[in-house]
């Protein structure tokens, strides 16, 4: 593994083109599945439920024809402090009415303890498939421009949609710079003798190893800001009274009958919990 | 008919710029007719980039005024106008790229001037046509090439179909392929009726305008056809500017050649007017004395052995970057690297430092082996140094002095000891110590910046010197600056490895050269031997440079000039040889 390729570890953006059932769904109606289940998964207050969700994620990653391998790795870097909360869970719930299963010292576990530390568990991983999902389905572009098309109507609320817009898209478009900006610095620091990436040194010193990188990072970014404000003026943003836009979207069968089956999942779910 | 652009008198200081400090625009007056081709010249700093950015109301005048189209910049009801009618494409691709993907890029400006989805739709198809970049509509920016990127900024311009189009140093970080797309549809546009205002430091592209504009201090010094420019050598030579190499060669050459006509501008028309070589004066007998073969003293200091590296391995992401290249630099001496954009250059440089560590096949610099597992990655990296692209783009201090001492800090150099070092690196490349070491490392020329790289990097005394575009958009002054220190260190016995993509650059300074093409070895040996396979080389989007040109084409005419001279001083070396030949009656 490279120690410098930080544009593939962000998880965001990442995209993987594919021409999947799922792919074909109008933007909007995966945006607003995505938006509904990862508040509904946070808080599902059961293991069946979560289960269900779980199930119905992995489902969905394998008609996406997405490497299982491959997504089922985003759960490798979060495993240890999925393990450790699961832990913490099961030995700080009390114990109540339920019965005790082993006791460790002053701790003890119960039967409670442990369903609560697998729902945790099992939430967060649920949780991070879906988003892993999501990112990998889901374009920068499409989330920008099936966004704007669902929030548009706000604006004549007075909610100032186009320019969250605006924001949200440039965020996002500059996360694989910062990242190849971050790559850059921290090859120029280490190409002049610094710790970067050889292999030395422990956790904590490779956290301490980050803060030079930190200022230089800063002051890069806000060039570019500086300039991708340049380039945008000379485009003449913000300048007329309205704004258009290139995509438009369209609703078909296959988006209402994914919208049926998540809401009719949401219903089962209430019933089974 | 009114001109396009009237400029009248136009002052401009930056805000917050010292009492001391001269204004960035003094006094310019200007005015540019529609269909004009335009170049816009002079030294780092001489305000042709706060000219042009009044040119479509990013900054407006303190005094004085600009028209556009007769529309007056100061007032904020025109912009839209003024913006859809001058397009501006900037120097530094990546940060020109605003959207997600490249046709809802192209869509900005057209969706800002409000126009109907369909109408949107067109002109992006149109645009993309134009800049043929069809091909990557669907691509995110930050995957495509400075080349295609660039291509992409002029697509979104094109699409607010503009009358008049500013490239500022839009050619800068191009590769030469990249840079011949973007002139052939500058000229493409001009034909059409686009008015073209091109800023740029390279003499052979302002030579293609139909007038250059030169600046100097913040004013217009000289306005004229690039022939009565390109004349006045003497005076551009004390701006920081040049001749266009063409019409340099052409006056080397002159005492040999009489005939060569003054006003060359352009390779094509140095080529056809070399004439053929008069037998009766020249004796048969006289041959071309050989090129001296690089000495190679047996050693080398890097090898390279069928190295392969993929980006993102394991990953639906994976990418190869290197397959089974090999590569061997003798020591002391200057190796080249050439290629297109994404050719692997930058990732063989960075393996041959240690920042990336074999994946596949073997790398040896120095005494280090990189594929052991215990190999001393520090050692490696002070063994030899890597000057990034652009390097002041990653500068870590605050003030120079700083700046230079990281490196030997880190190293263990302390006090007096350290601020030795950075006394003497500094001064060896001619920054005086008590002058610099407080100036801030933002607020330099770009030539001085260069240098405060450089020296960031010999401060650690590093045996092997990689070097990644070294003169990349600096203008020639400063050009000329940055590879006379080069040739120096190669003098003191440094091992440069240098990736560049100005082949007269590599002709100057190296001895052999490595030509990449996809990641793959297309052709090495030495500098004749290389830029003499010309179709090899167009055939990767490379042409060799002038020199080795013309004295190919003074070979061919019959003149006894060696067909491997790859630099105007072996090619003059061996016309005063000949001359030297020649029997007095």
């Amino acid at each position: 593994m490279n120690n410098f390729e930080y544009l593939n570890r962000v998880a965001i953006g990442q995209y993987i083109p594919g021409s999947a059932f799922i792919y074909r769904l109008d933007a909007r109606t995966r945006i607003l599945i995505y938006f509904v289940f990862i508040p509904l998964v946070a808080f599902l207050p059961s293991i069946r439920g979560v289960l269900a969700c779980l199930l119905a994620v992995l489902l969905a990653i394998t008609a996406s024809r997405i490497p299982p391998g491959f997504a089922l790795r985003s759960l490798l870097a979060p495993l240890p402090f999925l393990v450790f909360i699961a832990l913490v869970q099961l030995f700080s719930v009390p114990a109540g009415d339920s019965s005790i299963l082993f006791r460790l010292g002053p701790l003890t576990a119960s039967i409670a303890g442990v369903e609560a530390g697998l729902l945790l568990a099992l939430r967060f991983a649920t949780l991070i498939l879906l988003v892993a999902l999501a990112t990998f389905t889901l374009s920068t572009s499409e989330l920008v421009y099936g966004l704007r098309s669902l929030l548009r109507p706000l604006s004549r609320l007075g909610f100032p949609s186009e320019d969250f817009i605006q924001i949200v898209q440039i965020t996002l478009r500059f996360i694989p710079f910062l990242a190849l900006s971050a790559e850059r610095i921290a090859k120029a620091q280490a190409a002049r003798g610094a710790d970067w990436g050889t292999k030395r040194g422990s956790l904590l010193r490779r956290a301490r190893d980050v803060v030079p990188l930190i200022i230089p990072l800063f002051v890069t970014t806000l060039r570019q800001a500086e300039n991708l404000a340049l380039a945008m003026d000379a485009r003449a943003y913000a300048t007329g009274e309205t704004v258009t836009s290139l995509r438009q979207f369209q609703f078909r069968l296959a988006d209402y009958i994914a919208m049926a089956a998540a809401f009719f999942f949401i219903l089962g779910l209430i019933y089974i919990i | 008919m009114r001109p396009l652009v009237v400029v009248d008198r136009l002052t401009y200081r930056h805000p917050g710029s010292e009492p001391s400090q001269r204004n960035a625009l003094d006094g310019v007056s200007l005015q540019i007719e529609a269909g004009e081709y335009v170049a816009l010249i002079g030294s780092n700093g001489s305000g042709k980039t706060t000219l042009a950015r009044h040119l479509n109301a990013l900054l407006v005048p303190a005094q004085g005024t600009v028209l556009i189209d007769g529309l007056d910049t100061r007032d904020r009801a025109n912009y839209p106008r003024i913006r859809s009618t001058v397009g501006m494409v900037f120097q530094r691709p990546e940060d020109q790229m605003i959207a997600t993907t490249v046709e809802e890029d192209v869509a900005f400006g057209p969706e800002n001037l409000g126009l109907p989805p369909d109408e949107i739709r067109r002109r992006v198809e149109d645009a993309l046509e134009q800049a043929s970049i069809t091909a990557l509509r669907h691509r995110p920016p930050y995957q495509l090439s400075a080349g295609q990127m660039q291509r992409v900024a002029l697509a979104g311009v094109l699409a607010m179909r503009p009358a008049c189009i500013i490239f500022d140093e839009a050619t800068a970080m191009l590769d030469p392929r990249g840079r011949e797309t973007l002139l052939s549809l500058m000229r493409d546009l001009h034909q059409n009726g686009t008015t073209i205002i091109h800023i740029t430091h390279f003499m052979e592209e302002a030579a293609e305008a139909g007038r250059v504009l030169v600046m100097h201090a913040g004013q217009i010094v000289m306005d004229g056809t690039p022939a009565q420019i390109f004349a006045r050598a003497r005076a551009l030579s004390d701006l920081g500017l040049e001749c266009p190499p063409a019409m340099a060669i052409a006056d080397e050459l002159r005492p040999w050649l009489p005939s060569l006509p003054a006003g060359v501008v352009s390779a094509e028309e140095l080529l056809a007017a070399i004439p053929p070589a008069m037998t009766p004066y020249i004796p048969q007998q006289i041959t071309a004395p050989p090129i001296s073969p690089e000495k190679s003293n047996g050693f080398s200091a890097i090898e390279v052995n069928r190295l392969s590296h993929w980006y993102g391995r394991g990953t639906p992401f994976e990418r190869q970057s290197l397959d089974q290249v090999t590569m061997k630099v003798a020591g002391k001496s200057a190796a080249g690297l050439a290629g297109a954009t994404g050719s692997g250059k930058t990732t063989l440089l960075q393996h041959l430092n240690g920042l990336y560590l074999p994946q596949q096949g073997t790398v040896r610099v120095g005494a280090h082996d990189l594929n052991q597992a215990d190999v001393d990655l520090r050692g490696v990296r002070r063994y030899s140094g890597l000057l990034f692209q652009i390097p002041e783009n990653h500068f870590f201090e605050e003030f120079v002095g700083d700046e230079i001492a990281y490196g030997p800090r880190l190293a263990g150099l302390k006090e007096e000891v350290l601020r030795q070092r950075v006394r003497e690196t500094m001064e060896a490349l001619g920054l005086p110590f008590e002058a610099f070491k407080d100036r801030r490392t933002y607020a330099l020329s770009g030539g001085e910046r260069r240098k405060v790289a450089l020296a960031s990097v010999l401060a650690v005394h590093p045996e092997i010197l990689l070097l990644d575009e070294p003169t990349a958009g600096l203008d020639p002054a400063s050009r000329r600056d940055v590879l006379a220190l080069l040739r120096r260190q190669l003098d003191l016995g440094k091992t440069l490895v240098i990736s560049s993509h100005r082949m007269t650059d590599l002709a100057e300074l190296a001895g052999s050269i490595t030509i990449l093409q996809s990641g793959r070895l297309e052709l090495d040996g030495p500098v004749h031997q290389v830029f003499r396979q010309e179709d090899q080389l167009r055939q990767v989007g490379l042409r060799s440079p002038l020199p080795a040109r013309v004295s190919r084409r003074l070979h061919e005419q019959g003149w006894p000039v060696s067909p491997e001279a790859v630099t105007t001083g072996q090619v003059v070396e061996s016309l005063r040889a000949m001359h030297n030949q020649i029997p007095y009656e």
